[in-house]
């Protein structure tokens, strides 16, 4: 469903976390540039009852459960405001369309969900890339629904926003993935099977299990809180890639919504070297999924122009053409693992070019960072969401549609 | 015939979760250099000391400094005619990598492996290391100089430049006394949906690893990994040409291997998951390899590098394929 403009404007999900966010849950004192940079950023996010934060601020250490509380709060309504006053400076009018609260709430988008489903225990950190780890689950029991660990920020989000807003949840595939499959590789080990079999049966019965409890988490979201539109974020639908596993990602997909309404969008990012082609034709079997949201500023140049050879990065965008999807796409036009930033013009650029090579309805084209933000520092991330804004603004005034 | 079981890690270890928090540190410039050096070399050691306590024959270092970020940063870092490209999924891991983008001619001063290596381990004469393999190379890079024919039928120029500097990097190692280089080939059989690498490609990347190894007499491997090898069995034992042939057996059904006179990789314990392996159901694989391949020099292995699990778990594997070793020289075979 758009929100009928052309080139609306969405974050992918999570926005950096402010260390006076971070240091009181690492037992971490806070020191006088951390409370100066909560009132910084407050006055220039416009975040109301500032002196509030101040005063539980202004403890340093030692805080109680009911500050620290307060503490997740303030930053739930940073990155709301963040969402909604990106491009302020940059474009003429300010505000992403689609917002969250930047999973300010969550430890990570794997850890929230592992931390309240039943049968996982963390066993150590794993380094994905550079010197950036994720803190690894095993799987040791069938897993179970504990609680609904978004019930709490969607409550919140909602409240306070002024913005439509959009819940990413982290999906099936993604946990699978990351997670160590310990309980379903002793549970196939003796069976009579090739290894790729017994391995791929270990996956699929672990997602499966996984994806019904995530439906669960869903519907409790849609059918007592009302969300409307949530983004299923499967970063790893291209970790796996043999036929049967791409047919896994959408097979869970389809578990995971089944008999749920609300808008479906899908995530994903940095595929291996054969880029998104590896996902088609199955992801479209995808039945629910009005977008797709994929990484493309990752692989493309910094130099203006709508032609293939300075828009590289967006190449696999005709793939959706070649196989017939004529609904929404989301268009990553910002890289997120460097402090390198493209130009307004080269957004622009970008955005213009995925429409022409779509040859999509601009409003079913969704114009968002790369992924989330979290590895930024808050002010890269804050500029970022401002090209996002400011670049989709260029590209409909180029377009005469602003 | 009797057979020898040799023990080895087959690539980069996991870090010890205070060296983990030694780089989070030093990002945060909690810590600086020195002290970030200081933890790397204290969790090398400690690695080191491990493979020495369960009967390792050889050494690794475990790619434990941020000189080895990824599989081929020093490559890109280390050879002149590349740069830093694109994140890209390391195969069907949650891992990453830098493409190696190739902008001129690739060479070698022949230190980019040497100047990253734990160096203080040659002395043993039993440091192993862990490279990538010139079709890994070709495959991934992104070439903007050589303009690849190879899918035409032509020949790979990319690769054999490659080949022709891993002849650099080989001469330095094994002058500084490295017992063993291993060529680490996840792209001959992680095809998951392409189709298997063509008899003439696998004969060119033979030519081109003969060209690495030329004027060397360093002992040699080449390891397929997080796939099926069985489509090249048996060309790959002929088309190849250095001492073990590596099989992930987590992929690889040990029944569709055949005779040979090499030596076997033989990746048993799942290095992607922390399911512990009985002695008996590692035994059976390597019973099967045995009776498949007639091979009297097998390496006990884990299927890939350890880096996919954390540290206390890729130690437990370890460990295992020690006592794994342990058993079957004992009982004979």
């Amino acid at each position: 469903m758009s929100v009928g403009r052309p080139f609306p404007t969405q974050e992918i999900g999570s926005l950096p976390k402010f260390s006076w966010r971070t240091k009181p849950f690492r037992g971490m004192a806070l020191d006088e540039e951390d409370i100066a940079a909560a009132e910084v950023w407050g006055r220039r996010l416009g975040v109301p009852r500032r002196s509030e934060l101040q005063k539980v601020l202004s403890r340093r250490a030692n805080f109680s459960d009911a500050e620290r509380r307060t503490i997740v709060d303030f930053s739930l309504l940073y990155a709301i405001r963040m969402g909604e006053t990106a491009g302020a400076g940059l474009a003429e009018s300010e505000g992403l369309d689609l917002v969250w609260s930047g999973e300010q709430a969550r430890t990570e988008m794997y850890e929230t969900p592992v931390s309240n489903i039943a049968g996982f225990e963390f066993i150590g950190r794993v380094r994905s890339f550079d010197n950036k780890y994720w803190r690894m689950a095993s799987i040791r029991d069938k897993p179970s629904y504990k609680n609904n660990y978004h019930a709490d920020e969607l409550s919140f989000t909602a409240r306070h926003a002024k913005r439509k807003i959009k819940v990413p949840i982290t999906d099936a595939i993604t946990i699978m993935a990351w997670s160590d499959n310990h309980y379903y590789t002793a549970k196939w080990a003796r069976e009579k099977v090739s290894p790729l079999r017994r391995s791929f049966n270990a996956r699929r019965e672990f997602t499966l299990d996984l994806a019904k409890i995530i439906r669960r988490v869903i519907r409790e979201l849609v059918e007592r809180q009302g969300v409307e539109e949530v983004q299923i974020d499967i970063p790893a639908a291209t970790q796996y890639q043999s036929v049967d596993d791409i047919k896994l990602v959408a097979e869970s997909f389809n578990e995971t919504t089944r008999g749920l309404s609300a808008t479906f969008s899908v995530h994903s990012c940095f595929p291996p070297k054969f880029g998104y082609k590896i996902l088609f034709p199955y992801i479209l079997e995808m039945k629910k999924c009005e977008r797709f949201s994929f990484e493309y500023g990752n692989r493309d140049t910094y130099r203006r122009g709508q032609d293939p050879e300075s828009r590289a990065g967006f190449a696999d965008l005709k793939l959706f053409k070649e196989y017939g999807y004529r609904q929404g796409l989301g268009v990553g036009v910002v890289h997120v693992h460097t402090d390198v930033l493209p130009t307004v013009g080269v957004v622009m650029d970008r955005v213009l070019y995925s429409a022409k090579i779509t040859e999509l309805d601009p409003r079913l084209l969704y114009i968002n960072p790369d992924c989330g933000l979290r590895t930024r520092r808050p002010e890269v991330a804050q500029r970022m969401l401002d090209l996002v804004v400011a670049g989709a603004e260029r590209a409909r005034g180029e377009l005469g549609a602003s | 015939m009797v057979t020898e079981f040799t023990l080895s890690l087959t690539g980069s270890h996991a870090r010890e979760e205070g060296t983990i928090q030694a780089t989070q540190d030093w990002e945060r410039g909690r810590i600086d250099s020195a002290s970030l050096k200081a933890a790397f070399r204290e969790d090398c050691d400690s690695l080191v000391d491990l493979q020495r306590r369960v009967g390792a024959d050889y050494i690794s270092d475990g790619q434990l400094t941020t000189a080895w970020q990824d599989p081929l940063s020093p490559v890109t870092a280390g050879f002149e005619g590349l740069k830093k490209g694109p994140m890209v999924r390391w195969y069907n891991t949650n891992t990453f990598y830098y493409a190696p983008v190739i902008e001129g001619d690739i060479s070698s001063d022949g230190r980019a492996f040497w100047n990253r290596v734990g160096r203080r381990y040659a002395k043993t004469g039993r440091l192993r290391l862990a490279i990538p393999d010139p079709l890994t190379f070709s495959e991934l890079a992104v070439d903007r100089h050589y303009n690849r024919t190879a899918s035409e039928g032509g020949k790979d120029r990319a690769l054999f430049a490659y080949a022709d500097a891993l002849n650099a990097e080989l001469r330095t190692l094994e002058r500084n006394r490295v017992s063993y280089v291993q060529f680490s080939c996840p792209a001959l059989v992680a095809r998951f949906r392409e189709k298997p690498v063509r008899r003439e490609r696998l004969g060119q990347l033979g030519e081109a690893i003969r060209a690495a190894k030329r004027g060397t007499s360093i002992r040699t491997g080449f390891h397929t990994y997080f796939g099926d090898a069985s489509p090249y069995l048996p060309a790959i034992f002929d088309a190849i040409p250095v001492d073990d042939i590596g099989f992930d057996l987590t992929q690889t059904d040990p029944a569709s291997l055949s005779s040979t006179r090499k030596g076997i990789i033989a990746g048993v314990a799942d290095a992607r998951t922390t399911y512990l392996e009985s002695l008996d159901e590692l035994g059976d694989r390597v019973g099967a390899v045995i009776e498949r391949t007639g091979s009297t020099r097998i390496t006990l292995a884990p299927s890939s590098d350890l880096r996919y699990i954390p540290r206390v778990s890729g130690d437990e594997k370890l460990r295992r394929l020690g006592a794994l070793k342990e058993e079957l020289r004992g009982g004979g075979s």
